[in-house]
């Protein structure tokens, strides 16, 4: 175990196996065209990945401030439905293309970030998680009301574009891109002022960080790459109405599968949503009554067992409770069983 | 070679006084209350460039108030604070920070999932800094600083552990170092040997000298442990129910009537009590 461990550290096969991958997801459309008789790849398997990226994206970007920063933002959907909307009000109210209305869309997600962030992030735990809870729920509203604007509840219709791999391929480079901005990022020093953030707030402004200016920073960061998610989504979805765009469940979809996949840490949300995205896949088709409450028990699972996620299980198994057991099971005791090498609790 | 290596106890002695000139830091008429609890009443405070100074008193007294109001962590109800001169009243703590005051807790604060590696370099000093220089790795200037200081206060071998995994008495010397990452020129401890065996002690009592004779830090030191003041100390100020009850060498305090009165009662104490 430990020589495998040694093994797979010295020849970087997990740098290695990652970019094969990320290749093969590049590749893995080519044969519609190059053996499209044989329809190996279907438009909803293009499709299905499609939003297995933007989820990624989705919860890279929650990761940022929940992760990272340990501000649980509990409304964090709300810029997804911002960059929706301003794209889509672009273009159907005026009749831009795409690509500037997606611009718009995402720079009011960010610039909304700065207003309501300046507000809300002097808040500190549940109190941020549920101001921000509530703005959420605001903008849907508002979202409704501002009708000649919106389309109010009706919604709004815009110009088909129903190009799969097209889609396909601008959600796999924002998520690569994401997620290589996120590796990136904790190795900066501002990366590493956020962690500190979450570790201690005022020791870290006692320690001359302004950690409003930079909560603000990577709240809008996070909420301009969710906007372009939110605007890609309503180009490929054709129609939006304040109940689809703004749902609550998006939020809550997030904080579980970055959690699960393990909150501050790179890898975390990519393996979160995968893993629960397969597993929804699997609950829907074979147990379509009880998924909501399958998902419900492992979130609290989770919670009660190993809250460092799928990473921290990976990384010293003897530090969750799941872990814990399983080294008695194997009948080692918790430390001899497992004897991490790992310090650091982010990848 | 090592800019902290340390001097010889000899060279090492503690300066004479500066009660003259313009204060390093001041308080004027700080007050403090919580609610209907006056914390402290109307402290009038000065500490003096290049000194080093006890702050002392009983259990609740307001020492750590004071300290979280020169630090700007609490807002004072009435009064002011200066520091070089500058009115720091309204200031945020970082932007005490970036002045070149820096301070450890009674309740140690260090990054306890990070390194102390990474603990120190989150403690450069970042006044000036501009943002996109934050998105960069820290300069070799910062790293061998980071280093030279870790090395200065033993923590070499345990620079890539978790801080939560070190010993109480390493994370103080750790928050110490933490304190001194920036350069800054004023200190302030918060019983900094609370929870520290006599060896370790005397060894940050060493690198106190070491900082004020070669370095020309002040500090300012809450504590308990009034052998340790005494030591150091030019100076010695005593609050009591969030008021200056004396102030002076520690000596003097050490015999005087109303200190003993206020740490051991109307009967007094041995002095071995202290």
């Amino acid at each position: 175990m430990h020589t495998l461990t040694e093994f797979w550290k010295r020849y970087r096969l997990g740098p290695l196996l990652l970019i094969l991958f990320v290749l093969f997801l590049f590749l893995l459309p080519l044969p519609r065209w190059l053996a499209p008789e044989r329809k190996l790849v279907s438009n909803s398997l293009l499709f299905s990945l499609t939003q297995l990226f933007m989820l990624v994206t989705l919860a890279s970007d929650w990761n940022m401030t929940g992760g990272f920063t340990g501000y649980v933002d509990f409304g964090h959907a709300v810029f997804f439905g911002i960059g929706a909307y301003g794209t889509g009000v672009m273009m159907a109210k005026a009749g831009w293309p795409f690509v500037p209305a997606l611009v718009v869309g995402a720079v009011a997600a960010a610039v909304f970030a700065v207003l309501i962030g300046s507000a809300t992030l002097r808040l500190k735990g549940p109190y941020f998680s549920i101001a921000m809870l509530g703005t959420f729920v605001a903008m849907r509203e508002i979202v409704r009301v501002l009708r000649p604007i919106t389309g109010g509840g009706s919604g709004l219709t815009l110009p088909p574009y129903l190009n799969r791999p097209l889609f396909y391929y601008v959600t796999l480079i924002l998520a690569v891109l994401v997620v290589a901005f996120v590796w990136w990022l904790r190795r900066t020093q501002f990366g590493a002022t956020l962690v500190a953030i979450r570790e201690d707030e005022v020791g870290a402004e006692m320690r001359g960080i302004n950690t409003t200016l930079h909560k603000i920073t990577i709240f809008w960061i996070a909420a301009f790459f969710t906007g372009i998610v939110g605007a890609l989504w309503a180009y490929q979805n054709t129609f939006i109405d304040p109940d689809v765009v703004f749902f609550e469940s998006r939020t809550i979809e997030l904080v579980m599968m970055t959690m699960l996949g393990g909150l501050g840490t790179v890898a975390g949300p990519v393996i979160g949503v995968t893993v629960i995205y397969w597993l929804r896949d699997v609950l829907w088709s074979n147990f379509l009554q009880f998924h909501l409450l399958v998902e419900g028990v492992l979130l609290i699972v989770i919670v009660l067992f190993f809250p460092e996620g799928i990473m921290g299980l990976l990384h010293d198994p003897s530090a969750t409770s799941l872990g814990r057991l399983w080294g008695r099971y194997l009948g080692g005791g918790p430390k001899d069983a497992y004897q991490s090498t790992e310090t650091e609790t982010s990848v | 070679m090592n800019p902290f290596a340390l001097p010889t106890r000899e060279e090492a002695t503690p300066p004479a006084p500066h009660p003259e000139g313009a204060p390093l830091l001041e308080g004027r008429n700080v007050t403090k209350f919580f609610g209907g609890l006056a914390a402290l009443s109307g402290v009038d405070f000065a500490l003096y460039p290049n000194e080093i100074m006890g702050l002392i008193g009983p259990n609740g007294s307001g020492k750590t108030t004071l300290f979280d109001c020169l630090t700007r962590v609490q807002h004072v109800s009435a009064g002011e604070i200066y520091f070089k001169g500058a009115n720091i009243t309204d200031y945020k703590p970082y932007q005490v920070a970036h002045l070149g005051l820096a301070r450890t807790f009674q309740v140690i604060r260090v990054y306890k999932k990070l390194t102390v590696w990474e603990n120190m370099l989150l403690s450069r000093q970042w006044g000036g800094l501009p943002m996109r220089k934050k998105f960069h790795a820290p300069p070799v200037e910062t790293e061998d600083r980071a280093r030279d200081l870790v090395s200065f206060l033993l923590l070499d071998r345990v620079m890539d552990e978790q801080a939560g995994n070190l010993s109480g008495g390493q994370q103080r010397l750790l928050e110490i170092g933490m304190a001194l990452m920036p350069d800054p020129d004023l200190i302030l401890l918060d019983e900094a040997t609370s929870g520290v065996n006599p060896t370790l002690i005397e060894e940050i009592k060493d690198r106190i000298r070491t900082l004020n004779a070669q370095y020309g830090k002040a500090f300012l030191l809450v504590e308990h442990n009034i052998h340790f003041i005494s030591d150091l100390c030019s100076r010695v100020f005593v609050l009591n129910y969030g008021q200056k009850l004396a102030e002076g060498s520690p000596d003097e305090i050490m015999e005087n009537e109303d200190v003993i009165e206020a740490y051991f009662g109307a009967d007094g104490g041995d002095d071995d009590d202290w």
